[in-house]
């Protein structure tokens, strides 16, 4: 059968196919960005043209998610937590893997606050954020302790319904669509546009899981497929998302909104249907899509801990939630939020925009030196 | 001829034996026309006596033995004319096969017990299964005797790939229990995983084949049944056919499939009989039936009493205005309504059925009707309810129906307590079980995940026949093409 064996840590362990890498990397990247990628790349801008800029920073993400799958391959059954020592040494790779688990640490904690941020605004005003959270982190922990194959399972649950709900949702924005929003095209030619490609292409992150889930992988050597599907996917959804939100509210309007695409959303209403109000079906996809990014983030953490200081899953799993949940209350107000959220990006930026070339260099020069020995 | 093997005394000692055996008979007779003397015993009851009668006494009462020497061979090959004999030694072995319906004969002189195979024919005839019925569908279904279930399983049509394991279950009542598959289809680690798993079986008695589910399913904290029942052998044939492997125990008309995942759960076989446009359509709202009987009552509830402006503004004033009377929160108004529906439901289950009905008329309208007017509930939620449960009906799947009535009550709890976020969260709860759970090995979520498109011909959809060349994948049959 479909071979699943008990590993060291007591998690179920599975080999993923392609399609539920790609998978994970969609659900991974949808995330807090859905709503509030239209402000952020329109404050960049500045111009209706922010959804050309998203489209240049996802072509972006794919090369260097490309060249991170191109990294993973060279080092076959490994996550980057096991084979960066291998190319830069113990000494920097003992700075590498940290700093990596801090960030994925970090990502978790910040998508769960922007979770409590969102909800506690919309849904659930009063409560407290020691249940919101809490319950959270419960049941994603719940799902982490199935391992990777229960993980992927969920998420192809998930994928299609966001999708689904999502163009929906976003599309009956028609309704107070006005194209003229989004004039002039390139009015101030390509400058300001690319301008905002580095916040955009920050929107993308995510993808960087390929240098861990390569190893988990049925077939390795189609991970270039599955990252580019995985990224196309939320490229797909960030423009159409951006393109509506500029067209309904128009770039002034985008930009005094916190989360544009929820006031989109809101703003307009189709009578003859049970529901009028739409941003509610919103808000529920982008719960299961923060429920999706937070899971996956810290299962790369907790992985990280556990094969880098030789201790079970399980353990990490249940050992970091305390700190997450900690971090997730560290940011005082909303601003400090968005203030972690760049952080994190710019750590993202060198993380997995620089650093992988080089190491695909060193790892190619290295491969050529050695073939030329023998 | 030495006393001790005569007749009279192995009769004695075995009377002793069964004294607190009170429907073991015994009878004694004369070969005929010598004054050889046999007997024999059998258990009242379980013993077709006309066939007893006719083949054994009359045949050897009546046969003159003075051509051929009286001898155990001339016996067994030539006078007693049924189709199954056994020989046993001890008086141990004979008494526990007597027990189970044989019927013994002893002749004086010879030491060799012969067992004769004549049961009494008594199970229930064969009836439309009550928990399973159809509109369209073979009428047939399984009942308590296991020789007539394989014979329906082997009318099917004339196939020598089906193939059926014999095994017994049960330490102190041993019980006979089939493992069925089709050789050639079927994987055979998955065969091998259930008889491994059967054999492991420890119990006492298994009474039905509820226990065998329990002991060999794979996790027996989920709420989600992982093994499928079924009373109809056209369900188990299309099962096999598609390289399932089925259960049969004796003694009860439930029948087993594994593996199986959520989605077969919501199938019937109707789907497959009516034309395929039907069934989809069929398949499509059962789906939407298994949501809402999971979710209308939470979501009811969070709407209520948490965001009570997504609604539209004249449906939220007309839900206000009939609530203004009622003295309790939504939860409990809900739960009052809800554990009352599911208190008639057993009741109506429990009574006579020419009572059945009109139980669950006099509960449903006039209890509803009466909590109503006495401002105890609102009337949209007897709405909501009589909505939930007619919805939790019509799954086709009688244990699959008892999960979501059950998780329906976690679900409204989350609602009274985090409104819309709560019960996104529990269901992000059931979608995180249901992806960790598998049923042998083949995930419990999948077609839907892992993606297997091949398959969704067959998942929300029922693709017409001739699209459907395949079988499922996911139970990696040996040979994955229905036509050739």
């Amino acid at each position: 059968m479909s071979g699943t064996q008990q590993a060291k840590g007591g998690l179920p362990q599975e080999k993923l196919t392609t399609i539920q890498v790609a998978v994970i990397i969609s659900n991974f990247m949808l995330g807090s960005g859905i709503l509030s990628l239209p402000r952020v790349s329109a404050e960049k801008v500045g111009t209706p043209d922010a959804w050309i800029s998203v489209l240049l920073g996802g072509l972006v993400a794919i090369v260097a998610g490309v060249i991170m799958a191109l990294l993973s391959q060279a080092y076959p059954g490994q996550t980057f937590y096991e084979y960066s020592r291998k190319i830069v040494g113990s000494w920097l790779g003992h700075l590498l893997g940290p700093v990596m688990i801090l960030y994925f640490a970090a990502t978790a904690a910040f998508q769960v606050r922007s979770l409590f941020e969102v909800s506690g605004f919309i849904l659930l005003e009063g409560t407290p954020q020691w249940a919101i959270t809490s319950v959270f982190l419960w049941v994603g922990l719940y799902l982490m302790l199935g391992g990777l194959g229960a993980i992927a399972r969920l998420f192809e649950l998930i994928l299609p319904l966001t999708i689904f709900i999502y163009l929906l949702v976003t599309l009956m924005g028609f309704t107070i669509f006005d194209l003229d929003n989004l004039r002039p095209l390139l009015g101030q030619g390509i400058w300001p546009v690319l301008k905002g490609v580095q916040t955009t292409s920050l929107a993308f992150t995510g993808f960087e899981v390929i240098i861990l889930l390569t190893a988990y992988m049925k077939n390795p050597n189609k991970n270039i497929k599955a990252v580019t599907a995985g990224i196309a996917i939320p490229l797909v959804i960030y423009i159409v998302t951006v393109f509506m939100v500029i067209g309904a509210l128009s770039v002034d309007g985008t930009l005094t909104k916190n989360w544009p695409t929820l006031d989109m959303a809101r703003s307009f209403e189709l009578s003859g249907l049970i529901f009028e109000r739409f941003e509610f079906l919103l808000l529920i996809i982008w719960i299961m899509q923060i429920f999706s990014s937070f899971t996956t983030a810290f299962y790369f953490s907790a992985l990280g801990i556990s094969q880098l200081y030789k201790r079970k899953m399980k353990t990490c799993l249940y050992g970091l939630l305390p700190f997450v949940y900690i971090f997730v209350a560290v940011p005082r107000k909303l601003d400090d939020v968005f203030t972690l959220g760049d952080w994190i990006g710019k750590v993202a930026l060198y993380l997995f925009g620089v650093i992988p070339i080089v190491l695909l260099i060193v790892t190619k020069w290295r491969s050529s030196k050695h073939a030329n020995q023998t | 001829m030495n006393r001790e093997n005569s007749i009279e005394s192995r009769i004695e000692a075995i009377r002793e034996q069964i004294k607190e055996y009170g429907d073991v008979n015994i009878r004694k007779f004369e070969l005929g026309q010598t004054a050889v003397k046999a007997a024999i015993m059998y258990c009242d009851g379980l013993t077709d006596r006309e066939q007893i009668d006719f083949h054994v006494l009359k045949a050897l009462m009546s046969y003159s033995f003075d051509q051929r020497p009286i001898s155990k061979e001339l016996i067994q090959n030539t006078l007693l004319s049924t189709s199954e004999i056994i020989e046993v030694e001890t008086q141990e072995e004979m008494l526990s096969k007597v027990l189970t319906g044989f019927t013994a004969l002893m002749v004086d002189g010879i030491n060799e017990i012969t067992l004769i195979h004549a049961l009494a024919g008594k199970s229930r005839s064969i009836e439309e299964p009550i928990s399973e019925a159809l509109v369209r569908g073979p009428r047939a279904g399984f009942n308590e005797n296991i020789s007539d279930n394989i014979a329906l399983l082997r009318k099917q049509g004339e196939n020598k790939d089906l193939c059926l394991l014999k095994l017994q279950v049960g330490e102190r009542a041993k019980k006979d229990l089939y493992i069925a598959y089709m050789k050639g289809i079927a994987n055979p680690a998955l065969v091998e995983e259930v008889h491994r798993r059967v054999a492991k079986i420890r119990i006492d008695n298994a009474l039905e084949s509820g226990y065998i589910e329990q002991l060999i399913e794979d996790n027996y904290l989920s709420p989600f049944p992982q093994i499928q029942n079924t009373e109809r052998p056209d369900r188990v044939t299309a099962a096999l056919m598609e390289g399932k492997v089925a259960i049969l125990l004796d003694g009860t008309p439930f029948a087993l499939i594994a593996p199986v995942t959520f989605s077969m759960l919501l199938q019937s076989p109707e789907d497959y009989y009516e034309r395929w446009l039907a069934g989809t359509l069929l398949r499509i709202m059962r789906f939407f039936a298994a949501i809402m009987a999971l979710f209308v009552p939470a979501t009811y509830i969070s709407f209520i009493s948490f965001h009570p402006g997504l609604i539209p503004t004249k449906l939220v004033i007309s839900i206000i205005a009939t609530r203004v009377g009622v003295p309790f929160s939504s939860l409990l108004e809900a739960l009052i309504m809800e554990i009352a529906i599911e208190i008639l439901r057993e009741a109506g289950l429990r009574l006579p059925k020419p009572i059945g009905p009109a139980m669950g008329i006099v509960g449903g309208l006039i209890i509803g009707e009466a909590a109503v007017q006495a401002g105890i509930v609102s009337p949209i939620l007897v709405i909501v309810v009589a909505l939930t449960s007619i919805c939790s009906f019509s799954i086709p799947q009688y244990s699959a129906g008892i999960s979501l009535r059950m998780l329906r009550f976690p679900a409204m709890f989350c609602a009274a307590a985090f409104g819309m976020y709560g019960v996104v969260l529990y269901a992000l709860l059931l979608g995180a079980h249901i992806s960790r759970l598998q049923s042998f090995g083949v995930p419990y979520a999948s077609p839907a995940a892992p993606y297997r498109l091949g398959e969704w011909k067959d998942f929300l959809m029922r693709a017409p026949l001739r699209m459907m060349k395949r079988r499922p994948k996911l139970l990696y049959p040996q040979d994955s093409t229905r036509k050739r």
